[in-house]
Formats: C-alpha cells, structure tokens, sequence
C-alpha cells in the first residue's frame, strides 16, 4: 500500500502542515528595539485647570532641567508641548527636576521604589520605578494628579499636571504642595 | 484476540492500558535560537480508562547569560501533572491518534542572580548595580489542547497549546526572573506556551 494511501495519512499530513504554521509564525518575532523598551520616562501630560481633563493643554515653550545636574538640561527650548518625558535616576531614589515655563519656574521634587527588571537576553536590564512622593511648587503649577504610579516601558501617561487657564485668569498663589 | 486486534476494535473492548514517554524537544529549538537558554523537560502519561490519560511533565531550566552590559543566571525545575481527555474517535485503522483537552497544576522553583548589571542612562549617567542569589516559586493552573500521532512502532510526535494562570508567586522578590520554568516569560500573570514532543508508547500487555 503506497504511503499516502495507509489509514491515518490525512491525519498526520494535517498535523505537520498545522505544525509548520505554527512554528513558523512563532519563529517570525520582530527583533527587538532595546531603545526603546528599556526607555522607562515618566511621562507628564499638561492640562489646563477647568477644562476637560481628557484634553492636552499646549504649553508655548519651556526647558527643563534637574536640580543634581542643572548644567546639564533635560530639555531644552521645547515648543507647543503636551506631554513632557522626564528620566528618573535610577541611582537614587528621588529626584528633582525644575521645569522653566518662561519666566516662571517650578519644582518638582519625586520619589520612588526602584526594581531591577530583565527585560531580555540581548537587551539585558532597565529599571522600574514605582512613584512614592511627588512635591512640588505653585508658582504656575496649580495641582498634579497622579494617573498611576508605576514607571514602565509602557507608554502610559504617570502625571497630569494642570496649569491655569490663562482665559479665566486663574493663577495660582505661590507656594509648595506635597503629598 | 492479539493486542493489535483488540485495539482494531474501537471499542473499550479493545482498550489496552499503557505508558507514554515523551521528551519536549521544544527546549533544543529555543537553544538554537537563545543558545543562553536551556530547557529540557520529560513527560509520562498513563492511559487509565479508555480515552482518559492522567499526565505528569518535570523539567530543568538553566540559563547563563553574559553580555557586555549584564550577566543573568538562573537555575530550578519545575512539575506540571493532570488529565488529558481524547476528543477524537479512535478509528481501527489510527488507534491511537489523540486529540487531547489538557489541564494541568504546576509549580516551579529557581535560584536566580545578576552579579553584573549595567543600565544605560544618557542623562544620569550609566549605573551599574547587581543583584545577589535568590529563590523564587510560582504555581499555576493550565488549560490547551494537544494533537499526538502514531509514526509507527510506538513512536509518537505531537504538539500541544497551553493557556497559563499564574496564582501565585514569590512576593518581595528583589529581582523577578527572566523565565520562569513551565510557566514562561514573566511580566504578566497569563501566557501561552507551544511544545513539540515526541512519544514512546509502552503498552501494559
């Protein structure tokens, strides 16, 4: 009885023809960009206070800068800006950063919990954080709500921050706001 | 009535008890591509009743990584064990050709380190750190099916897909592991999991 006539035939031919799709589709993985998924910014979203906290406000022009290393910018001469990305250091467990709204300035000062995460063989390790504290200065800031507190290679937004609606001509008092 | 005619019968007539030996070969496979990685995992299954199979699979994972920027190493097995149940007629002519619905308990247990770690920062600088030796055990529930084959003589190949759960894994742990032996990559608390096996059959009688 010739091989493709034998009882079971069609049973194993569909097995090895499933059993190569898949394999195939499994071995089809797109390389991975180590850049970016060990990227870990926290991610800051502008929003104007008394509008719709679903829409980004734009913020004309800033800089920004750490408070450790203030000759060094984080950004700098940054234009029409909604969503701000700022590195945690993954050295200590705070840090400080001094966002330069031209002319007025803020503080932002963060702390967190830091976890050593192996991301993959050829990408090796990055840093997760998990925010703890956030204080910071009112001088255009009015207030910051936290979306979530956990700093990952995801592309989440962590921080609202809400800055006057020059319309109504809120401005908020200066001073300091911890949690 | 020979063994062979008995099972021609497709009937429980004709059912003969055995033992299954597999070797997942999946491991070499993933070797080939991550040569770091190394898995290697045996299996037994008992056909109890006819068309139900009681199933037990233990394994050893070793991975030694070692890169300019990290050096990654972790060690441990790990054990699943649960029915099978065919869902495929057993016709005389492919008596033991299976489909399989699976469900399977597992559980897993590692020692991991990073004696050398160095994360990349273009503004802070990069940091270098390690993390010393630690123990981590994961349970979890799986649920899939499998396809096996008669090539002849007794000897098998199948594949199978597995949809995981984790329940519960170590907390506190300073570090979690790349892999986690049975289970898969961590990060999530589900996955899914192919493996390809071959099979030696060892009738009872």
């Amino acid at each position: 009885m010739a091989f493709h006539n034998k009882p079971g035939f069609a049973f194993r031919r569909i097995f090895f023809v499933l059993s190569g799709i898949i394999f195939l589709c499994w071995a089809c993985q797109e390389d991975e960009i180590c850049e970016d998924i060990t990227a870990n910014d926290l991610r800051i979203g502008f929003y104007r206070i008394g509008q719709d906290h679903d829409q980004w406000a734009v913020v004309d022009s800033l800089r920004v800068f750490s408070l450790e290393q203030a000759d060094i910018p984080v950004h700098e001469h940054l234009t029409s800006v909604s969503v701000l990305e700022l590195p945690l250091n993954p050295a200590t467990d705070n840090c400080a950063f001094v966002i330069d709204f031209y002319p007025i300035t803020d503080t932002l000062w963060l702390t967190y919990q830091r976890e050593t995460q192996f991301i993959s063989v050829e990408c090796g390790f990055t840093m997760f954080f998990e925010l703890t504290g956030i204080n910071h200065t009112n001088n255009h800031i009015v207030a910051i709500e936290e979306t979530t507190t956990y700093v990952t290679n995801t592309l989440d937004e962590h921080l609202k921050v809400f800055i006057p609606d020059p319309g109504n001509g809120d401005e908020p008092q200066p001073g300091f706001t911890g949690k | 009535m020979s063994l062979s005619q008995g099972l021609r019968a497709n009937n429980d007539a004709g059912y003969s008890p055995s033992v299954r030996v597999g070797l997942d070969v999946s491991g070499f496979a993933r070797q080939l591509v991550e040569p770091e990685t190394m898995f290697r995992e045996i299996s037994l299954d008992v056909e109890w009743k006819y068309n139900h199979f009681v199933a037990v699979e233990a394994g050893l994972l070793d991975i030694d990584v070692q890169k300019q920027t990290h050096r990654y190493m972790a060690g441990g097995y790990y054990l699943r064990l649960g029915p099978d149940f065919n869902v495929l007629g057993r016709k005389p002519e492919a008596p033991n050709d299976l489909v399989l619905l699976s469900l399977r308990y597992g559980f897993s247990k590692l020692d991991h380190e990073a004696p050398f770690i160095l994360i990349p920062d273009p503004y802070w600088g990069d940091f270098q750190t390690a993390v010393d030796s630690e123990s981590y055990s994961a349970h979890w529930i799986e649920a899939g099916i499998s396809l096996k084959t008669e090539l002849g003589y007794n000897v098998f190949i199948g594949w199978s897909l597995r949809g995981k759960l984790l329940l519960y894994n170590t907390r506190e742990a300073e570090m979690e592991p790349y892999f986690i032996g049975g289970f898969g990559k961590t990060g999530r608390n589900t996955g899914l999991m192919l493996h390809y096996h071959i099979y030696y059959r060892i009738p009872f009688r």
